[in-house]
């Protein structure tokens, strides 16, 4: 399945055709990575904290948006949104029926999951555009009915949420705590994610990714299949807005803009298609971006008078943007790419191929 | 009845921009077939240089109308050559993600010209007040704005059937390859496309400036535009100026009869729920074409 794999590497029977890893090392680095993740945020500060939590809830959303994007092929510009449904699901749940965060969480991927495959069914009955054309119209729809049903969504003021209680005695109302909980759901996430790529329905999106009439000609359904993509992706951001919603506590329409679901399509092009590793890199570099920019705010305000207050969103438009767009450039297959070849050349050292 | 047929007579004035925007949008998408959703967000950079050609710098109407143009050409020129022309042979969505983010870019440099407010044309530089014809008050911001894209389109299509290179960008409407092997030069033509599509689109936002203000809300017009190419299929000149007509008429009828039931911005929401409904009823569009492919 893995083609990304050294040259004259095979699998002799079905063991290792299944296994995940396969080399013990690869085995070793992961679990050790998976600790230093565990482990980090007990030795930074808040600030930090923050951030990885953010990277590990984004980083649901941009696994959606892979196997949405990088695995089945559609342009999805309205992921953002369904992020945001599965935050106002949970805060809904929470306001009007009381429901634990423990009982929302599963509906806030099932509810975006749903009202995805309803905007989703016509469009991708159709090769080509049209699944970006109907997620740009279920983007301004969803945004019409959250601002506007204000008896259900409290209008433009937002919601808050509350977070999970307490579980096996921790307390999550602890930003630490919190992280824990965000990472674990992310590995999850990560976990299922990558092995749904293995799946007959992670490899039929692929073909149908690839080439949609030999798909169909292997008995691929296609409609069927791309109807799936999305539901999964779209299920993949409502968790992702539900985890990162209550990390604020708080949720507002405007956190969801058509800005923020192009820069998730962009970023996962930053981090790169079709690999569970891009997502990762994709919402990694988008984070730590956005910390960027906000630290070099103040420096871009002085540098144009002071009083630029319309500076920083300037500035991160055109900032953000000249980054994907130099990258689709000269980099159209992102960081993964980049690793695969770095790793290449480790692997052949002395020799260039 | 009285009410209809002034919501449909205004809305046939205000569909001649979203025409004029839809076949910006078909332009490119014929040659290049990508579909470029960054013009979108031209639209505010048109309206911005109008509006500093008028206000800060005082330059005749005339001189300003000839100087957007010209912007519009250097933009589409510039785009086309430093982010589109790297990416043709790449797979279809890079080029859509440059688009895209192009959106957004153009934004930015939107806010950056407007110092972040929302600028006003001071007196509209198109004859204020209104044609009285029966019951109908027409204003003449619209019907002069509705005059001036009717001649653009008429221009554009008179370009496609009468020039050489009208025939040659024709040719690569239908296929790339072909129109390689009859000695036109492909890149040149998706040149002019993205030129000619930018100049309509600066010229768009020029009027639209003039109507709403100058500001970053523009781009607004150009998204629901999207539903108006939706709606006329996205391979054709014809269907988009008939359905731009129809998306203007169904946002007047929207204010008319929608909007005093429904709260919040419905002109934005419903021409979207009407694109969804396209997709259901009729997802090839008025006179789009229905490719069908074979392995």
């Amino acid at each position: 399945m893995n083609i990304n794999r050294p040259c004259g590497t095979f699998d002799r029977n079905y063991f290792q055709s299944k296994e995940l890893y396969r080399t013990p090392l690869r085995k070793a680095l992961l679990a050790l990575f998976i600790i230093l993740m565990y482990v980090v945020p007990l030795l930074v500060g808040d600030y930090e904290i923050s951030i990885l939590t953010l990277i590990c809830a984004f980083t649901i959303g941009m696994l959606g948006l892979q196997i949405i994007t990088g695995y089945c092929g559609q342009i999805s510009i309205g992921h953002a949104a369904f992020m945001g449904i599965g935050m106002y699901t949970v805060a809904i749940f929470q306001a009007h029926f009381g429901l634990s965060f423990w009982v929302c969480l599963p509906f806030a991927g099932l509810v975006p999951m749903f009202i995805g495959m309803l905007f989703g069914v016509p469009a991708l009955r159709m090769k080509g555009l049209y699944l970006a054309f109907a997620t740009l119209a279920a983007h301004f729809v969803i945004v019409y009915v959250i601002s506007n049903w204000r008896s259900v969504t409290n209008g433009t003021d937002g919601m808050w949420m509350k977070r999970p209680g307490p579980l096996l005695g921790i307390d999550f109302t602890q930003d630490r705590n919190y992280y824990f909980l965000v990472l674990t759901i992310t590995i999850i996430m990560t976990y299922l994610a990558t092995n749904l790529a293995r799946t007959k329905l992670g490899r039929a999106f692929v073909a149908v990714r690839d080439n949609d009439i030999a798909a169909e000609v292997m008995g691929i359904n296609i409609a069927y299949t791309k109807i799936m993509a999305f539901g999964i992706g779209c299920f993949f951001a409502g968790i992702s807005g539900a985890v990162g919603g209550a990390y604020y506590e708080y949720v507002n329409v405007e956190w969801f803009g058509l800005d923020d679901s192009i820069w998730y399509l962009g970023f996962l092009v930053v981090g790169g298609f079709g690999s569970i590793f891009g997502a990762i890199a994709g919402a990694t570099v988008w984070k730590v971006m956005d910390e960027f920019s906000t630290l070099v705010t103040p420096l871009t305000e002085s540098l144009l008078g002071g009083v630029a207050f319309y500076a920083s969103a300037a500035f991160s438009l055109i900032f953000y943007s000249l980054i994907i767009i130099v990258f689709l450039v000269f980099e159209p297959r992102g960081i993964a790419h980049r690793w695969e070849i770095v790793k290449r050349s480790y692997r052949l050292h002395p020799f260039p191929y | 009845m009285e009410e209809t047929i002034k919501s449909v007579v205004l809305g046939l004035c205000s569909g001649g921009i979203y025409a004029l925007l839809a076949v910006s949008y078909v332009v490119i998408y014929k040659s290049t077939r990508v579909f470029p959703f960054s013009q979108a967000a031209v639209l505010i950079i048109g309206a911005y240089i109008m509006w500093y050609c008028l206000i800060p710098w005082h330059l005749p109407i005339w001189l300003g109308f000839i100087i957007t143009c010209i912007g519009g050409v250097i933009l589409g020129t510039i785009v086309e050559r430093a982010f589109m022309r790297p990416l043709v042979g790449q797979p279809i969505l890079a080029p859509i993600v440059v688009t895209l983010c192009l959106m957004l870019f153009f934004r930015g440099i939107g806010i950056l010209m407007g110092k972040g407010d929302i600028q006003g044309f001071g007196e509209s530089f198109l004859p204020v007040g209104a044609w009285k014809v029966g019951f109908l008050h027409l204003p003449k911001i619209q019907v002069y704005g509705f005059i001036l894209c009717a001649v653009l389109i008429a221009a554009l299509m008179l370009f496609y059937e009468k020039t050489r290179t009208g025939l040659g960008m024709r040719v690569v409407h239908e296929d790339h390859v072909v129109a390689q092997n009859l000695g036109i030069n492909v890149k040149r033509i998706f040149q002019y496309s993205w030129i000619i599509s930018c100049v309509i689109a600066v010229v768009a936002g020029m009027l639209l400036g003039n109507i709403q203000g100058v500001g970053l809300a523009l781009d607004a017009n150009g998204l629901i535009a999207i539903a108006a190419v939706l709606f006329g299929g996205l391979e054709s000149f014809a269907g988009a100026i008939i359905a731009g007509l129809a998306i203007g008429i169904l946002q007047m009828l929207t204010i008319t009869y929608i909007a005093p039931l429904l709260p919040g911005e419905t002109t934005m929401m419903i021409p979207f729920v009407f694109l969804l409904l396209i997709l259901f009823i009729k997802p090839y569009g008025l006179l789009g074409l229905v490719r069908i492919e074979r392995l």
